[in-house]
This record gives C-alpha cells, sequence and structure tokens, in this order.
C-alpha cells in the first residue's frame, strides 16, 4: 500500500499549494462523535478543573484561591477536609484492591464453565446475565434483605448472626458481594466471546501430550485471552474506582467512617444538603481523576509488557 | 464529497446548537399562561398535590398552575443551576424551611412584600405560628407554610395496654415511662422502643435538655453537655435493651405487633395502615410530663419564588392566588399524613378526626412544634446522620463524636462566602 501513496506525494503537494484545501471528509464522520464530546465532556471537564482553583458555592461568585483547595485536602492535617479525603480515598482504594481481582476471576471462572457447555447453559448465561441490568438502587435493596441480621437468607444459610452492614470485615464483604454479583455480566461476555474464539486444535494437541485441565486454562486458556483481560482489568478499575451507590445505601458509609468513600464524600461536599463547597469538592475529584489515570496507565504497561 | 461533508457538519452543528437552545426557548415560562410550580413531592404525597392543583385549574384561574415534582436532591441542584443562569426558572416552588435562610442571604428570593396588599388573608393569624415565622426575614416575608410536619410516636394499644398502661392519660410518655415499660416486655420478646432515624430523635431530646444548634446565629454549638446528655439517654436505654438491637428494622419489628413505641414522622401514617392491630399517634418521647416542655422536632415545606426577570408582577400575583387557594383548601393535603399549616383546617370536622391534628388542636401542643431553622441546619443534619448510629451503639464515644462534629462543622461554615 505504501509505495502508490508515496508515487503520489508530489502531485498531493501541488493540489495543496495551490487549493490550500483541506480534506473535510474524516471531519465529516467525527463531527457528531467531536460536538458531543466536546459538549458533555471536554467543557465540564475543564469546567470543573477551573473551579478546584476557587471558592464558590454555586450560587455566588467564585473567588480565585489559587491552590488553597489542594493544600488543604492535601497536607493542611488540622482541617476536617484533610481527614474526609485521605479517610475517602483510603477506602476507595481499599474497595478497588478488594473486589477488582473478584469482578476478573469470577466472570473468568464462570465463562470457562460456559463455555464448556454443559446442560442448561443458555439458561445460566441468562441468569448470570441478569444482575447487571437491574439498577443499583434494586441491587442494595434486594441485598439488604439478604443481609438482614434475623431475617436474612444469608445468616440462615450460615446459622449466624453476623450483623453484615455495621461490623468490620463483614461490611467490606457485603459490599464486594453485592459489587460482584451485580457486574458479573458485562466481563462475562466478553470472556466468553473470546473464548469461543480459541481454536480448539491447541486443546488437542495438549490433550495428546497429557496436558490436565489446569495446564491448559494456565498455558493455553489465559494466554490466548490476554488482550480481553487486559482491557477488562482496566476497565473494572476505572469501574470501580467510581464506587457510589453501593456503600451509600448499604453501609452508609458505616461502622466510624471505615466504608465511606471519595465519592460520597465529593457529593456531599458540592450537592448535599447545606451550603455547596464546590471549590473543595472539584479539587477532591480531580485528585481522584488523576489516580485513576494513573493507575490504569500503571496496568496499561504492566499487563503489555509481561512477555 | 468534500463539499458534503462540509455541508453536513454545518447541518450537525445548527441541529446540535439549535436543539440546545430551542429546548429552553420551547419550555420558556414567561410567554405562556402557566405558574410552573416545582415540588418535591414525588412519594404518595405528591398524589394529593396533584389532586389539589387539579382541583384549582377547574376554578379557572387567570394563570393555570403546572405541576412538576422532582426528586428532592436533583431539584435542590438544579435549582441552583437556573437561577444562576437565569432562565426557566420555576415560578413558584416548594422548598424546606431550614434552607430559607441560607437562600435569602445569597439573594435569591424574591419577597413577597409588593404583593400581599392583594391577598389580605396570606397573614400570621391565619398560619400556625411556628411555620409562619420562618418566612419572615429581616422584616420582609419570603415564603408562605404549606404545612408543618412533625417526628411524633406511634403506640401499639394493645401493648401500651399490657406493659405500660395509663401512660396516655396526659398524652405524654416520658423517657422514664418507656424504660419501665420496656423492662417489663423484656421478658416476652417484646421491645420498648426503636431506635429510628436519628436525626429528629436527637434535636428534639436536644432541645428538651435546653441545647441549642447555635448562639449567634452563625457558630454552631453542637459540643456540649445537652447533646453528651442527649446520646447518653438513647444509650442507656440500649444497654438496658428497653430499645431494639443494632442490625433490627423497628419499622418492621412495629407492624409484627414487637414494639410498643415507635418513633416516626406523620408522614409515614399511610405506610403503618396494614397493621393488624390497633396503634395510636402521640407526642414524641419527652423528658418530663410538663406540657409547657413538649418538643417534638418539625419541619415545614414552604412557598417560595426564586428571582427570575421572566416573571411578571401580574404572573407572581398569579402564583400568590394558588398560594393563597391552597390556604383555604388544604384537607387534601392532611390526607397526606401532614399537618396544614392554615389554621383553617382547624374548622374541618373531618380534618378534626384525622390522629395528626391532636398536634394542632392544642395551642400548648402547637408552641411544642419545633423547626430547627439554623443557616447551616443541612450540614448538621448530614452529620447527624452520619455518626448518630455509631454514637448510639456505642462504636464511637460521645466526647470524641462530638469534637469531631463540632470540628466538621467549623470548617464547612468558614468556606461560605456569604457569610454576613
Amino acid at each position: 500500500m505504501e509505495v502508490p501513496v508515496k508515487s503520489m506525494e508530489p502531485k498531493m503537494k501541488i493540489e495543496r499549494s495551490k487549493r490550500k484545501s483541506v480534506n473535510w471528509t474524516p471531519w465529516f464522520f467525527i463531527t457528531p462523535h467531536l460536538v458531543i464530546f466536546g459538549l458533555f465532556f471536554l467543557v465540564p471537564i475543564l469546567f470543573g478543573i477551573y473551579i478546584s482553583f476557587t471558592s464558590w458555592d454555586l450560587v455566588g461568585k467564585a473567588n480565585f484561591v489559587g491552590l488553597a483547595n489542594y493544600k488543604e485536602i492535601l497536607f493542611q492535617k488540622d482541617s476536617s477536609f484533610y481527614t474526609q479525603f485521605h479517610n475517602g480515598l483510603k477506602n476507595t482504594f481499599i474497595f478497588v484492591i478488594l473486589s477488582v481481582p473478584c469482578c476478573i476471576v469470577v466472570p473468568l471462572l464462570l465463562a470457562s464453565a460456559l463455555n464448556a457447555k454443559p446442560r442448561f447453559h443458555k439458561l445460566f448465561q441468562s441468569i448470570f446475565y441478569m444482575p447487571s441490568l437491574f439498577s443499583i438502587s434494586a441491587v442494595v435493596i434486594i441485598w439488604t434483605l439478604m443481609f438482614n441480621v434475623n431475617q436474612g437468607p444469608v445468616n440462615n444459610l450460615l446459622g449466624k448472626s453476623i450483623l453484615w452492614t455495621s461490623t468490620q470485615p463483614y461490611a467490606w464483604a457485603a459490599i464486594v458481594i453485592v459489587t460482584v454479583w451485580w457486574c458479573i455480566g458485562g466481563n462475562m461476555i466478553i470472556y466468553q466471546a473470546a473464548l469461543n474464539g480459541i481454536s480448539k486444535d491447541y486443546y488437542e494437541a495438549a490433550e495428546i501430550d497429557g496436558a490436565s485441565s489446569i495446564q491448559k486454562f494456565f498455558k493455553i486458556t489465559l494466554p490466548s485471552i490476554r488482550g480481553q483481560i487486559l482491557y477488562t482489568v482496566v476497565i473494572t478499575t476505572i469501574a470501580q474506582f467510581n464506587i457510589y451507590g453501593q456503600p451509600l445505601m448499604l453501609t452508609g458509609g458505616g461502622p466510624i467512617d471505615s466504608t465511606r468513600v471519595l465519592l460520597m464524600d465529593i457529593q456531599q461536599n458540592a450537592f448535599g444538603s447545606g451550603q455547596s463547597i464546590a471549590g473543595i469538592a472539584s479539587a477532591m475529584a480531580f485528585i481522584l481523576g488523576l489516580c485513576i489515570m494513573i493507575v490504569s496507565l500503571i496496568q496499561f504497561l504492566f499487563l503489555r509488557n509481561r512477555d | 464529497m468534500r463539499k458534503l461533508g462540509l455541508l453536513f457538519m454545518a447541518i450537525i452543528l445548527v441541529v446540535t446548537l439549535s436543539a440546545c437552545s430551542g429546548k429552553s426557548s420551547g419550555s420558556n415560562s414567561s410567554s405562556s399562561k402557566e405558574i410552573v410550580f416545582w415540588n418535591p413531592f414525588t412519594g404518595p404525597d405528591g398524589q394529593n398535590m396533584k389532586k389539589m392543583v387539579n382541583e384549582y385549574n377547574k376554578t379557572n384561574p387567570k394563570y393555570k398552575i403546572k405541576n412538576i415534582s422532582l426528586k428532592e436532591g436533583d431539584m435542590y441542584t438544579k435549582i441552583q443551576t437556573v437561577v444562576n443562569s437565569g432562565k426557566n426558572v420555576p415560578d413558584l416552588m416548594i422548598v424546606h424551611a431550614e434552607r430559607i435562610k441560607q437562600y435569602v442571604d445569597n439573594g435569591m428570593l424574591t419577597s413577597y412584600d409588593d404583593y400581599l396588599s392583594d391577598y389580605p388573608e396570606i397573614k400570621g393569624e391565619n398560619y400556625m405560628q411556628e411555620a409562619w415565622k420562618i418566612g419572615d426575614i429581616d422584616g420582609s416575608r419570603y415564603s408562605v407554610p404549606l404545612d408543618i410536619h412533625s417526628f411524633v410516636m406511634y403506640y401499639n394499644k394493645n401493648l401500651v395496654e399490657k406493659y405500660a398502661p395509663g401512660v396516655l392519660d396526659d398524652n405524654i410518655v416520658t423517657f422514664d415511662e418507656i424504660e419501665a415499660a420496656g423492662k417489663k416486655s423484656q421478658k416476652d420478646k417484646i421491645t420498648g422502643l426503636g431506635i429510628t432515624w436519628v436525626k429528629p430523635n436527637f434535636l428534639s431530646l436536644y432541645a428538651q435538655h435546653g441545647g441549642k444548634l447555635t448562639e449567634n446565629g452563625t457558630d454552631p454549638t453542637i459540643n456540649n453537655d445537652q447533646a453528651k446528655a442527649t446520646f447518653g439517654l438513647w444509650k442507656d436505654l440500649l444497654k438496658e435493651k428497653v430499645t431494639n438491637k443494632e442490625g433490627q428494622n423497628p419499622g418492621q419489628m412495629f407492624l409484627q405487633g414487637k414494639l410498643i413505641f415507635y418513633p416516626e414522622g406523620i408522614w409515614m401514617n399511610n405506610n403503618l395502615k396494614d397493621a393488624k392491630f390497633e396503634y395510636g399517634l402521640t407526642n414524641a418521647p419527652q423528658l418530663s410530663d410538663d406540657k409547657s416542655k413538649l418538643v417534638n422536632w418539625s419541619s415545614s415545606h414552604q412557598f417560595v419564588m426564586f428571582k427570575s426577570k421572566e416573571r411578571s408582577d401580574e404572573k407572581a400575583k398569579g402564583a400568590i392566588a394558588f398560594v393563597d387557594w391552597v390556604r383555604a383548601h388544604s384537607l387534601e393535603w392532611a390526607k397526606a399524613g401532614q399537618n396544614p399549616a392554615s389554621l383553617k383546617i382547624l374548622d374541618d370536622p373531618e380534618y378534626q378526626k384525622m390522629p395528626q391534628s391532636f398536634l394542632l388542636k392544642d395551642p400548648k401542643e402547637q408552641a411544642s412544634l419545633k423547626i430547627f431553622d439554623y443557616k447551616y441546619n443541612g450540614y448538621v443534619s448530614e452529620e447527624i446522620d452520619a455518626k448518630g448510629l455509631d454514637i448510639i451503639f456505642g462504636k464511637t464515644p460521645i466526647d470524641k463524636a462530638l469534637v469531631n462534629i463540632q470540628k466538621t462543622l467549623e470548617d464547612k461554615i468558614a468556606k461560605d462566602n456569604s457569610k454576613k
């Protein structure tokens, strides 16, 4: 393909210098996306970053305060916003570390199981996928009943009376269980598609060589779907950093703020029942955004170069 | 092809932009003969409000009401944006009493002063005082109350007869009486008192102890002996096993007939109607039998007009005409379980029979309804709601928690630019 392009170059140069025209065709394809991206994504982000340098209540005039908000939440130890931010960010990271591996492994195992095409596998596929269709409020209501101390099926099965949503470490366990149950579907579908694409020849060859199924899984299956795993790890991590609904409705951030995640503080500061503290909230949000970017980048580099 | 692309791009841009601006001019209210009315009634009470609006519109007013119910959180976020942009500001809106001071300090509300001469019946004598005085700020009137809704206590009549006979003779149940009843009922696995929404429970008892949220109107005062005594009392009741345990759902227990006293809002009455036993409504738990010391936490829905250049004087009068109509026709609102703020309701025999009416019938009961209209009440609510249960269930020591709450409130208030 390169040769003809090169040969055309002189001709194009002449044309450009003559008419200084731009090729509009690609623009025509990306314009709709560009307009929407700009209006609903880029502008709000830039505006949000600007707000983080101000002291503003969303109503009056925004006073420019430079880096004061960042200084306060990052370094000013006696400020309650410092405590809020550090506690919130810490809990967000705890949640990501606990939930992301589960959100990868569980769907992968289920996808492998379904890939063996057992009886009723279509039915099970639908059952596993179904929770993803529910809204988070519905999911939390269901699980609040499941985790109820006296009447809840979970405690009845275990024969214990555990306070799932208000004591640690059960509160984290409950949040992670709910999250995994809720988001199995998305990743599972991706893995199923990937598993379908692996050639049967590999497995047959391995079988002849006497490989066990565990060996087959680690030596053939996993390497073959590495691309999809990389993609889901990054996407799942980004999604889990934005955790909000599960702790808000299931544990209320308790016990003693131990499941209070950063988005809860951001939301309350910006749009709580009191006067808005939008500057601080925006600064917190921006740093959370930075964290997500950095973590995704590290994951990407790490997983890509593992060969 | 290039020209075609350019044309396409231009068309898309024009369509997108005109869609955006078209939306705002399409629902622009200034030209139409409608009063756009925002309210946070998305629950069952929304049906009652809808009925009232329909009734009003049937009277063929000059301006008809367009009823828009929004989720509370969304409504409060949205109103800031529309007031900022000056476009699509609703002509009339319901907000909670505690927010009004803040809105006035930010210069966001239009005063009723210029219009009230046309509506002589909208005056203090015709409204419940605690709800009426909220709208009076620096000598101007900024809001007119729709209702006053209080946090009271439901009781199971059979269980009261069995374990606490006679406590309701004066319609005041004290914490001592609850404790005695709860201790008696323990052996039958019946719980005395439910630990429900902490904020109103706390504030009501805090006020009975003589506690105030602020002394000077700005600085918070929550880390004090009154607050310690308040949380201390609830903790003691838990320790004595008079209250439900952590993780138990008091609402469910009450419906199953396993709870004697259930503190909840008057607005919950419609949810309890399935109960298979007789129940009644009384004052929130009190420290003393003295009727003059009664406190029942209350809040109020208030009609306000946010500043808008698009709203003409005529239209503002049209909005107030509706407010005045509601004053005279608030029985439907009482059916939602609420107590209307217009005292005219007291003449209605049907209202007189409603269980929540005991709070308005007696002037001393009326005086017990307390609205906590501290300008930073929103921050206080968030803190009490986030930390209250941890304190009562003994996860954080009271002293430490109160220091923490006080500090958080001070830090948040320090961020307020509009502070006078």
